[in-house]
């Protein structure tokens, strides 16, 4: 018992001695950052989160314009506030950036440090389930390694997520908010998790789709087997030998704790009304924080601009210029709509960029309708699918996102990777793990030669860097394909492992 | 019942086994690993010698240049000009004191007679920097924070003309390199070859581009004259920033001023003057090099890290010189190449394999004699070397950092230059290639695109395009990929299979468990030495900043620390997380090191192709048969056979030949004897290879070093 307890310990202090280190290290790299010149690098900023282009928006603001007039920052307006005062703000012979490069520094600390209460939180609900499906067996080789550790290490020492941070890019914030609901309803705090939920839509958009794990996670509970499982299980052992008093003692444990087979409305309901608090909470921040003198009619007119942004691609199809002056400070359709239309064809990770600076513009709208029908389409069949599973169907639902979203970046990539870590045990018989290895280290070096190969030597061209984004993103649909097949076969050996225990 | 589902079994089974043709070919081709990677590396190694056959000939790929359709205009009277220059010129340098500033002035003074608008340029030498990640960045992103010297300063004199057809937004450079002080003939004609164009040049109409002639003081080197101009051409300064980098040293300024007074001229101001963006650019010099045949022309185009000029630029030099002006043009060669004799037998063995093949078939066209074969693969070789060296062969390499194609040409006459008859057509001759050069880029709609970049010459008027010359190289590293996967899925399938009678231990450790992640441990170490060669490529910069000692010792010291590095990281990463480490050392521990290291070398190597093919080349002729046959020397001495015995050899010569040292040395013994080696010859090669920022340098630090650091783990491992 004292070994294990003081095993434990040194566990846990070797794990903060790593994330100290990692902090450290970033810190070397924030210093070097001039040299490094990471924040130029099209795989770090994006339209949406480079720190240039917000530190422009919030010189425009402060000269009391507009924002996203002349069409260089896209950002949340609340980023704006967050973030541009810690731009302009300069400490004497330190680098330029270095508030702003502490506060993403922060933020990534903070996130692993979620991820692996996330994790930890995970780990004891399969402790858990795996014993009352007594499978203990199963279970040993998990107190070795806490996944929960792994995939926060995993996150902090990610060269992405590093490079991310250090380039000055604001996708450790957005990670931060997705990772914070996804704590939030790990932990059964639905405002929490509305909070990370709304703040993590209105930085990115995409994380809107969280919604569908999020509900299950706070109807359902944590990840466990299959539910039918434990209806067999409590079937059978209910048939068997009722007399028996250890078997009463596991119907009572049964009885008083998870998982619930039925879906809670309680926590959901919750969760629902915090959203929407939370989502006029910051719509009306957003307002105050553009347009001083913002109404009530005019935040309600925004609403309904989220509505026709997300429907009708509002912007492409219907706004001239008479209307563009009527909608000039309505921020929902210059983020979102810059989101959705894919407006900035400057060359990033992605696979839109140059789709669709080669398609012809009559079928502009048609293959835009398809590329985000694409992320939508796949959120039935996989909620179905893996119900029973709502973090790691969340981390499916990130990894499409991240693939297909229209302005990827490493920190997108980053926090896919990190989530992964989470599952480790159960992702433990993967397939093509070292193939998937190499060819994210092999793409990740060979997209910056061929960047450069295109821009500054002259002598490849634009299909050579595209070559590197599809490679990228091949490999990124091989790791999810691959891991959502060992997680069904991880819940088959469940299965099968229950149904032949006696 | 029990049958059926017996039956459905063997079914599913058997759809299993079924798989589909390309997963069976793959499957085929990775248990066959050996045979497939025999017979790769091989073909690889024959692909590239039989390059120099299946050589192309060039062609003018972009149809607006049209390369001798005009007549030349150059005539007589500007040649009398241009000889009266140098002889100005000859006649100052005899004079020993102020010689410097008065040439300046002279060109000046004959540029601006001409109606050109003339500049001086002043520029400072800078210190050879190491930007490690220089590749990666454009150029001039460090230009203003580099320190410089204030004492050594050259000064450079531009002069432009204006097109009267352009608009100004694009020109053509021509450069002269001409040392002031120790100037030569050689310079002087050179500078009168330029100088003849030039005056033709500002009485043109033709003429589209601007016209820039760079008179680039060379007392430092010629590259650097033609850098700092590139640089400043290229990075406008606006405001103060620029004064006071100016201003940080003007006690010089009072040349300029000496001399504005005693030359009363029009148009020749000491602000930075500009034209266009550049469409090409020519470096022109002239040289005796006492060969009798013929007026020969030497063209040299690698520029920085194997990047060539657009080939389409030589096509035109090439094509003019030879049809037009009757030079003898020609490219490096390696010389030492020519007289092998095992060249001389590979290129008549080739020779009557085509004779063969066109008696078979007369449209079959692809034999060349045996002395065109020799000498294309000297051609050849020395176009690798070049290229794979990445420090440019002349002051074009600067150009190629702002992505304008542009070439040195060097022409040496026949006759000594103090034949006067002779003077005035070597004059017309050079004056009248340049002019039809001009002329052709004028014509230029487009920057340079039509034609390749990346190439190898096999002879002034053949190359080998990427297309071919990829494939020696795809072959070459095809097997990689190949053995690791088959030497990953053998170790994986070995261990169930061992495991089979200790199941109850394994079942709970980490091992057992995470029985696909297994490579962590491998793919950690791998990791270290990695980071141990990025260490190790750092160390000379700190070194020669530290001390002033001789190469030699340089050298030590660095193979010392380098080798205590080393050390340590073992020490420090090499024992954490012990309890998985302790689990895995195993049987087949070697073979998944070994997986991951060829791993890593095929991934260092493609990406090595794309920044610069021939160290890509040259590396994997090294490193692939290194890293591939690599296998435990205490495994090879149990077996006995003699399979594991010719294989112990083979593994402990190549281990030392690809040690990067060892490589050098051999090299260079094998090209000019074994009697002149010094330790501290690597120590100053390796030095210009970081002087230069050459992508070789990180190569070698990088990729090579460690992988053979792994080669040589693997060889000593304890199984």
């Amino acid at each position: 018992m004292e070994a294990k307890k003081e095993e434990k310990l040194s566990k846990r202090s070797s794990f903060w001695v790593w994330v100290i280190a990692s902090v450290i290290f970033r810190l070397i790299l924030v210093y070097f950052h001039k040299n490094l010149n990471l924040s130029s690098r099209p795989e770090v900023s994006t339209p949406l989160t480079s720190i240039r282009r917000l530190a422009e928006g919030y010189w425009l603001k402060q000269s009391s314009m507009s924002p996203y007039a002349g069409s260089m920052y896209h950002g949340s307006p609340l980023l704006l506030s967050l973030l541009g005062p810690l731009t302009v703000q300069r400490i004497q012979g330190q680098p330029n950036h270095l508030l702003c490069s502490l506060l993403f520094v922060l933020a990534d600390v903070v996130s692993a440090v979620l991820i692996r209460a996330t994790g930890q939180k995970l780990q004891t609900s399969y402790s858990q389930s795996l014993k009352l499906l007594e499978l203990d067996n199963l279970l040993r080789s998990s107190e070795i390694l806490s996944s929960g550790d792994v995939a926060s290490l995993v996150y902090l020492w990610n060269p992405f997520t590093i490079v991310a941070c250090v380039g000055l890019s604001t996708s450790p914030i957005e990670n931060l908010a997705i990772i914070l609901s996804l704590y939030g309803a790990c932990t059964r705090l639905p405002s929490l998790a509305a909070f990370g939920w709304v703040v993590a839509t209105h930085l990115s958009l995409y994380p809107a789709i969280l919604i569908v794990p999020l509900i299950f996670l706070l109807g359902y509970g944590l990840d466990a087997p299959p539910r039918k499982l434990f209806v067999q299980r409590r079937h059978g052992k209910g048939g068997d030998n009722p007399s028996s008093g250890s078997s009463c003692q596991q119907e009572e444990l049964l009885n008083q704790s998870k998982p619930p087979l039925t879906f809670s409305w309680k926590p959901v309901m919750h969760f629902l009304f915090w959203a929407s608090v939370w989502s006029v909470y910051v719509l009306a921040l957003c307002s105050l924080s553009v347009k001083q003198k913002g109404g009530l009619w005019e935040m309600f007119e925004r609403m309904n601009i989220i509505l026709l942004a997300l429907f009708g691609l509002y912007r492409s199809s219907k706004l001239n210029n008479m209307d563009k002056q009527v909608v000039l400070d309505a921020v929902p359709v210059f983020t979102y709509g810059f989101i959705l239309t894919v407006e900035d064809l400057s060359p990033n990770m992605g696979v839109l960029w140059y789709f669709f600076a080669e398609v012809f513009d009559f079928f502009r709208n048609f293959f835009l309708i398809v590329f985000h029908m694409n992320i939508l389409f796949m959120i039935l069949p996989l909620a179905i699918r893996l119900n029973h599973r709502p973090c790691f169907l969340a981390f499916v639902y990130i990894m499409i996102s991240s693939m297909l979203k229209s302005y990827p970046s490493v920190g997108d990539s980053a926090l896919c990777l990190g989530l992964f870590g989470l599952f480790i045990f159960e992702l433990a018989d993967m397939q093509f793990s070292f193939f998937l290895f190499c060819g994210y280290v092999g793409v990740s070096l060979l997209s910056p030669v061929m960047h450069n190969l295109w821009i500054w030597r002259g002598t490849g061209n634009a299909n050579f860097y595209y070559a590197t984004a599809m490679a990228f993103a091949c490999f990124q649909i091989v790791l999810m394909v691959q891991s959502t097949s060992a997680m069904l076969n991880h819940d088959r050996k469940l299965r099968k492992l229950s149904v032949t225990k006696p | 019942m029990a049958e059926t589902e017996t039956e459905t079994e063997t079914k599913s089974v058997n759809s299993r086994m079924r798989q589909r043709p390309i997963v069976r070919l793959g499957f085929l081709l990775i248990s066959q690993s050996v045979i497939v990677s025999v017979i790769c590396c091989t073909a690889g190694v024959l692909a590239l010698l039989l390059l120099p056959v299946l050589a192309k000939n060039t062609y003018i790929s972009e149809n607006a240049l049209m390369p001798g359709s005009a007549s030349s205009m150059l005539s007589h009277q500007e040649i009398l000009e241009a000889n009266k220059l140098v002889r100005d010129i000859a006649s100052l340098s005899s004079k020993p004191s102020g010689a410097a500033v008065e040439s300046r002035g002279l060109i000046a003074q004959y540029m601006s007679d001409l109606g050109a608008e003339v500049n001086y340029h002043k520029f400072h030498l800078r210190s050879n920097q190491f930007h490690p990640l220089h590749f990666f960045s454009g150029p001039g992103s460090e230009a203003i924070q580099d320190n410089f010297s204030c004492s050594l300063y050259g000064v450079n004199t531009v002069g432009i003309v204006r097109a009267p057809h352009g608009d100004g937004k694009e020109a053509i450079v021509l450069v002269t390199p001409y040392d002031s002080v120790r100037g030569g003939v050689g310079e002087a004609l050179s500078l009168g070859i330029a100088y003849s164009v030039f005056s033709l040049l500002t009485r043109v109409t033709w003429l589209a581009k601007d016209i820039i002639w760079l008179v680039a003081d060379s007392q430092y080197g010629e590259y650097a004259p033609v850098t700092a101009w590139l640089r400043d051409y290229h990075t406008p300064v606006f405001g103060d920033l620029g004064s006071l980098n100016t201003e940080m040293c003007d006690e010089n300024e009072n040349i300029f001023k000496l001399k504005e007074n005693s030359i009363p001229e029009r148009n020749i101001s000491y602000t930075f003057r500009r034209a266009g963006t550049m469409a090409a650019a020519l470096v022109l010099k002239v040289a005796y090099r006492n060969e009798h045949f013929e007026d020969t022309l030497s063209i040299y185009a690698e520029a920085s890290n194997g990047q060539m000029p657009n080939l389409d630029l030589i096509n035109i030099v090439n094509y003019l010189g030879v049809h037009r002006q009757g030079l003898h043009v020609k490219v490096e060669k390696l010389w030492s190449l020519l007289e092998s004799k095992w060249l001389r037998i590979l290129g008549e063995i080739l020779e009557s394999l085509g004779k063969l093949a066109k008696s078979l078939n007369p449209d079959w066209k692809f034999g060349i004699s045996a002395p065109d074969y020799v000498e294309g693969t000297a051609t050849l070789a020395s176009s690798l070397y070049y290229q794979a060296l990445g420090v440019p062969t002349g002051p074009h390499g600067a150009f190629r950092d702002y992505q304008v194609d542009a070439i040195t040409l060097e022409i040496s006459p026949k006759y000594s230059f103090n034949n006067k008859d002779r003077r005035n057509d070597f004059l017309l001759q050079g004056g009248r290639l340049i002019e039809g050069v001009i002329r052709s880029v004028n014509n230029l709609l487009e920057k340079f695109h039509q034609s390749f970049f990346l190439y190898l010459l096999t002879s002034p008027g053949k190359f080998v395009s990427v297309g071919v010359y990829m494939i020696a190289f795809a072959l070459l590293v095809a097997p990689l990929p190949l053995v690791a996967a088959s030497l990953y899925a053998e170790s994986n399938d070995l261990n169930p299979a061992l495991r089979k009678d200790k199941k109850p231990i394994n079942s709970d450790d980490l091992g057992g468990l995470l029985k696909s992640w297994k490579w962590l441990n491998s793919a950690k170490r791998v990791f270290v030495v990695h980071l141990w060669g990025a260490i190790v490529s750092l160390l000379p910069y700190f070194i020669s900043h530290i001390c002033d000692c001789t190469p030699t010792t340089n050298f030590l010291i660095w193979i010392s620390l380098s080798v205590l590095i080393l050390l340590i990281l073992h020490q420090i990463l090499g024992s954490s997380y012990s309890h998985v480490c302790e689990i895995q050392s195993q049987e087949g521990e070697w073979a998944l090191l070994k997986s991951v290291t060829i791993s890593s070398v095929f991934i260092g190597l493609s990406l090595m192709s794309v920044i610069n093919f021939a160290t890509a080349e040259i590396g994997a002729l090294l490193i692939v048969p290194t890293s591939l046959l690599a296998y435990p020397l205490k495994l090879d001495i149990k077996t006995r056979s003699l399979r594991s015995f010719s294989r112990m050899i083979c593994n402990l010569i190549l281990g030392v030949i690809s040690f990067p040292p060892a490589t050098f040395f051999l090299l260079k013994g094998v090209l000019d004897g074994f009697e002149g080696i010094n330790a501290g010859d690597f120590w100053n090669w390796v030095e210009s290879l970081w002087a230069w920022n050459s992508a070789t340098y990180l190569y070698i630090g990088m990729v090579h070093l460690p992988c053979w650091v792994l080669c040589v783990h693997i060889l000593l491992h304890s199984c």
